[in-house]
């Protein structure tokens, strides 16, 4: 059996997991902090794939990075880079569809902690930098872990954006999900079982390290 | 006591009033598209409306389409799905379907499906075959060859012409002939193998270009039809095949460049 959509599958939700922690860690915690109209905005739009159909930001991407007009001909003409049918498309529709899963139990985590906390931290001459580093993050460490894992988890399981924007390229686009669509549309069940089964075990496996390695306490990244 | 039976009856009556139009609430969608289900290959997307009201005009029988890739529709059958009627982009997916017991008559050809090279741009399509190997070609887009007999044709073609290995770093593939329209007309791929039906359906707004592929050059995309087991005492489902093996239909299939013989 054909074993790249698996790695190809690993590869994206490692990178793009990676990419959201970076980006996401400044953002969840600009987003803890004090309440604007403009945060509720922009918190709003980064919430927005969780309830938006995947079919939606799929037409979007497709319409946006189309290289015959707009921003993709720019893309394609300026620096030769395609975002349809190639591997870095769907790291950025899966960074978009995936950012919720990593904000908003950091941001939640961020906002239950006791302000004195960060305070007392300033008080001793403590940079916002070195706050952040040393006394924040080691004190959301649990709700941390559950959104790296839910991320990495979350970018496994997509599925319609990849169909839309994919190509079904094998080795490049053709990720476990979309293989296990492709096996049962031409009637190869065995290939489709075994796709699945590994995508169940290593989901399963990684909620259930969760919970041991949080002792229980989890948290929904919808709190 | 005889009150007490009606009364006792009435309460049974407004419950079960109750439960009907619960019922009704929960179906009414399904209940309001009932019709002869008509499973259609990807290509038959626009021409299976035209044909809907056609026959509808003509016998009042109103059908429900569901349309998708011939292989899925196919694996859709097997696994017990309620269609009356399918309607293949080729012999074999029929073929297999009466093979197993799943439709009692053999399939019949009901039109030939004709391959078009199609863009979004005036590329030219004299020499389609050497256009495809500049670099000005990026993408070429193509069903999915195992489930979608238009696909199927389209690999066949770039492999007698001998650029199929040449080309195959710019191949996308889509689950469906639908979806192949779908990059044409949004220009994503530059070049995509479609049915001819997309550049005759009146829906297509996106000025396209296109080129005839000489039939000659790839076995006939033989499209076939069964009644399914589902149908056996629905008198509707043979009131639609011979429909779709009439005079009027056959002219529906000829205005949207489907070959009759």
């Amino acid at each position: 059996m054909d074993l790249s959509p698996i790695w190809l599958t690993l590869k994206l939700a490692a990178i793009t997991t990676l990419l959201l922690l970076i980006v996401g860690l400044p953002v969840a915690w600009w987003l803890s902090k004090g309440r604007s109209f403009f945060k509720t905005i922009i918190e709003a739009i980064i919430t927005m794939p969780l309830v938006l159909p995947p079919s939606v930001l799929g037409f979007y991407l497709l319409l946006a990075f189309s290289p015959q007009h707009g921003l993709g001909k720019w893309l394609q003409n300026t620096f030769d880079i395609q975002f349809v049918f190639s591997f870095q498309g769907l790291v950025l529709a899966s960074f978009i569809y995936s950012m919720p899963f990593m904000v908003g139990p950091i941001k939640s985590a961020l906002q239950q902690l006791p302000a004195s906390l960060a305070q007392a931290s300033y008080t001793l001459g403590k940079t916002k930098w070195q706050t952040f580093k040393n006394i924040l993050i080691p004190n959301i460490k649990p709700s941390l872990l559950t959104a790296v894992v839910l991320t990495f988890a979350h970018t496994l399981g997509e599925f319609g954006v990849v169909l839309m924007i994919g190509g079904n390229i094998p080795r490049v686009t053709r990720v476990a999900s979309i293989a296990v669509y492709d096996s049962v549309e031409r009637m190869d069940y065995a290939s489709a079982n075994a796709y699945s089964l590994i995508l169940f075990c290593i989901t399963f496996i990684m909620v259930i390290s969760v919970f041991v390695f949080n002792k229980y306490q989890a948290k929904s990244p919808l709190e | 006591m005889i009150k007490l039976q009606n009364m006792k009856l009435n309460i049974f009556h407004i419950k079960r009033v109750g439960i009907v139009l619960f019922a009704g609430m929960l179906f009414s969608v399904p209940c309001y598209a009932q019709g002869l289900k008509v499973a259609a290959a990807a290509n038959l997307q626009s021409i299976i409306e035209v044909l809907q009201k056609d026959f509808k005009q003509r016998t009042g029988i109103g059908i429900e389409p569901i349309v998708g890739s011939s292989g899925k529709l196919v694996a859709q059958i097997k696994n017990g799905a309620p269609f009356d009627v399918f309607l293949s982009a080729d012999m074999s997916f029929p073929q297999e379907l009466y093979k197993e017991g799943l439709s009692a008559k053999a399939p019949v050809v009901y039109a030939y499906g004709s391959l078009i090279i199609c863009s979004s741009q005036n590329i030219g399509f004299q020499n389609w075959e050497r256009i495809l190997l500049t670099p000005r070609i990026k993408k070429i887009a193509i069903a999915n060859p195992a489930v979608a007999p238009y696909g199927l044709a389209a690999e066949e073609l770039l492999k007698k012409n001998g650029i199929l290995e040449n080309v195959k770093s710019k191949m996308v593939y889509g689950e469906s002939i639908s979806q192949i329209n779908t990059y044409i007309t949004t220009g994503v791929v530059e070049v995509g193998f479609t049915t001819q039906a997309l550049v005759k359906d009146p829906a297509n707004k996106t000025p396209l270009y296109w080129k005839v592929i000489n039939p000659k050059t790839y076995a006939p995309i033989q499209q076939g039809m069964v009644i399914l087991k589902h149908a056996e005492n629905n008198p509707d489902a043979e009131k639609f095949y011979q429909y779709i093996l009439s005079a009027p239909a056959k002219r529906i299939f000829e205005k949207y460049g489907y070959r009759i013989q």
